[in-house]
């Protein structure tokens, strides 16, 4: 009886355990569910064909976000374009090449506090140097190298383990054949760790499509009708749009429908960018097996 | 030993970091035998055989001593690639590691990578997995991953592969170890076939395998040679009491 009742109790925290992890996956899921259908509730209504594919008119009270989406796909595709190649030639010189020791620790250090650097920091920085030094102005190539830059610890960091997750037996197979250390890297380690590489960037990837503040100053432009011609231009982006609109306008109360529209239109613009990064993983991993 | 030699150590010594793992081994090995190194783990007998084509420039801090000459050059001159010497002399793994790539392009890697005129590639592919004896098992499958294949063939493959390369020796780490009996056995003929055409020197802990395969077979023990002659005498009657104890299993 007394081992019963042992038994009993031990099932009971169990019971009581099982509970509260389920409660906090559930926690979450509700927050972001919940999230999602208010930012739906308040921003369907204006979610229409002209929303998405016109410019605003009245003083951004009317009309559509087609400018503010196309700068913003623009950066976002600009910031990929710089921070991947970089990123991932950054880490395969820290995990491939570099000696492990002091200096590769220093380094190390130095890209997780970039890491940590707010954003708005970035944001001054692509003022100084890309827009004023580097005599870009403010435009989509300064906006889309700050959000490079911005993303560039993230991409590393996923790309490292990425890395170091392909078998060293592979490296090991190819450099016995006398294949050399480049074409080992480029034909067997790279595209064994490009899935990996792509599911840690997504995350950076949605990141530089949400962020204001590196943009504020770089490229993001108040208001603009016309679609970027190239990529010295300044554009309006969907981030920077939603901030003018809820607090910088004349008629704030009146654009919350569009603010809303807008943060909708964002979210599908970085779950759009996420998927196709997705579908492209699927497709090279499917050779994946080890 | 009045063969021809093809690989001389001399006065080797190997360190990683302040760790010496290989004390003092002068020894050769002789031109189309077979050489087992057995010994108890840890006796440096893998990193022996890594020495061979380079395969410790991997790891960081280690250091060798002495010379091993390949063909009468010093394999460790400043002045050589260790590319190149792995082109010469190829490696079979312990544990079978394909690339997860096709059977076809398994083979065709190397010779494809390393700019080797290659006249008809489909005729080499072919060779190479015939002289693995692995041709029939696979020759309707060739464009299908290797990883489907079982461990035994992969370790085939993976001997084809080598072999695409057209070494003068093969170096085989254990090959056998992760395999079972029958896959086994019948990399163990397939050993006796190729020393025909190649040098080649195998890792192994499986006794009765280096007295079945091996010509010639070195004892190594805490990182000294203990002792080196032709098979049949370390087997029948060696010189030193230590290596008839591991051979007959009283330690190891």
């Amino acid at each position: 009886m007394v081992r019963d009742r042992a038994m009993k109790w031990r099932y009971f925290k169990q019971q009581i355990f099982f509970l509260l992890v389920r409660g906090a996956a559930l926690a979450i899921t509700l927050t972001l569910g919940g999230i999602i259908l208010y930012i739906i509730y308040n921003g369907y209504s204006v979610i229409s064909w002209d929303f998405i594919t016109q410019p605003p008119t009245n003083s951004m009270t009317k009309g559509g976000i087609l400018p503010a989406i196309v700068g913003t796909v623009y950066l976002t595709l600009g910031a990929i374009l710089i921070g991947l190649p970089l990123g991932i030639a950054s880490a395969v010189y820290l995990t491939e090449y570099a000696r492990q020791g002091r200096i590769v620790r220093i380094i190390k250090v130095g890209i997780n506090c970039l890491a940590g650097v707010p954003s708005v920091v970035f944001g001054l920085f692509g003022l100084g140097f890309f827009v004023i030094f580097l005599k870009f102005g403010s435009s989509i190539l300064a906006g889309s190298l700050t959000l490079g830059f911005l993303i560039l610890p993230t991409i590393i960091g996923a790309s490292e383990e990425a890395l170091k997750s392909v078998p060293q037996t592979f490296r090991e197979a190819s450099l016995s054949l006398g294949v050399s250390k480049w074409q080992t890297i480029y034909r067997i380690v790279l595209p064994n760790a490009l899935p990996g590489i792509l599911t840690g960037s997504i995350l950076g990837i949605g990141r530089a499509a949400g962020e204001t503040a590196p943009i504020m100053f770089t490229a993001a432009a108040f208001f603009t009708a016309k679609l970027p011609a190239s990529i010295f231009d300044e554009v309006m982006a969907l981030p920077y749009h939603i901030y003018v609109l809820a607090t910088a306008g004349t008629h704030i109360e009146a654009t919350r429908p569009i603010q809303f529209g807008t943060v909708l239109v964002l979210v599908a613009v970085v779950l759009g960018i996420d998927l196709t990064a997705i579908i492209i993983r699927g497709y090279m991993r499917r050779n994946k097996r080890w | 030993m009045e063969q021809e030699e093809i690989i001389r150590l001399s006065q080797v010594n190997f360190y990683y970091g302040e760790c010496r793992a290989l004390n003092n081994i002068t020894m050769r090995f002789r031109k189309n035998r077979v050489t087992a190194l057995i010994g108890p783990s840890g006796c440096g007998k893998s990193t022996l055989l890594r020495l061979l084509n380079r395969m410790n420039d991997l790891i960081d801090g280690t250091k060798v001593e002495g010379e091993i000459l390949f063909e009468g050059r010093n394999i460790y001159a400043p002045d050589v690639d260790p590319v190149e010497i792995r082109r010469k002399i190829g490696m079979v793994f312990q544990k079978p590691n394909p690339f997860p790539k096709t059977i076809y392009n398994n083979i065709a890697y190397g010779p494809k990578l390393t700019g080797v005129k290659v006249e008809d590639m489909d005729a080499l592919v072919e060779q190479s997995l015939r002289q693995a004896v692995l041709w029939e098992e696979v020759k309707d499958i060739l464009n299908k991953s290797a990883m489907n294949l079982s461990g035994g063939q992969q370790q085939r493959l993976c001997i084809a592969r080598a072999l695409a390369m057209k070494p003068d020796v093969l170096l085989m780490d254990e090959p056998t170890s992760a395999l079972d009996p029958i896959s086994t056995a019948k990399i163990e003929e397939l050993i006796e076939e190729l020393k025909k055409d190649y040098t080649i020197i195998i890792v192994t802990h499986n006794m009765q395998q280096a007295a079945r395969i091996s010509d010639e077979t070195a004892f190594f023990y805490l990182g000294n040679l203990v002792e080196y002659n032709s098979t049949e005498k370390i087997f029948t009657n060696p010189d030193v009491k230590q290596t008839e104890d591991y051979i007959t299993g009283r330690f190891g």
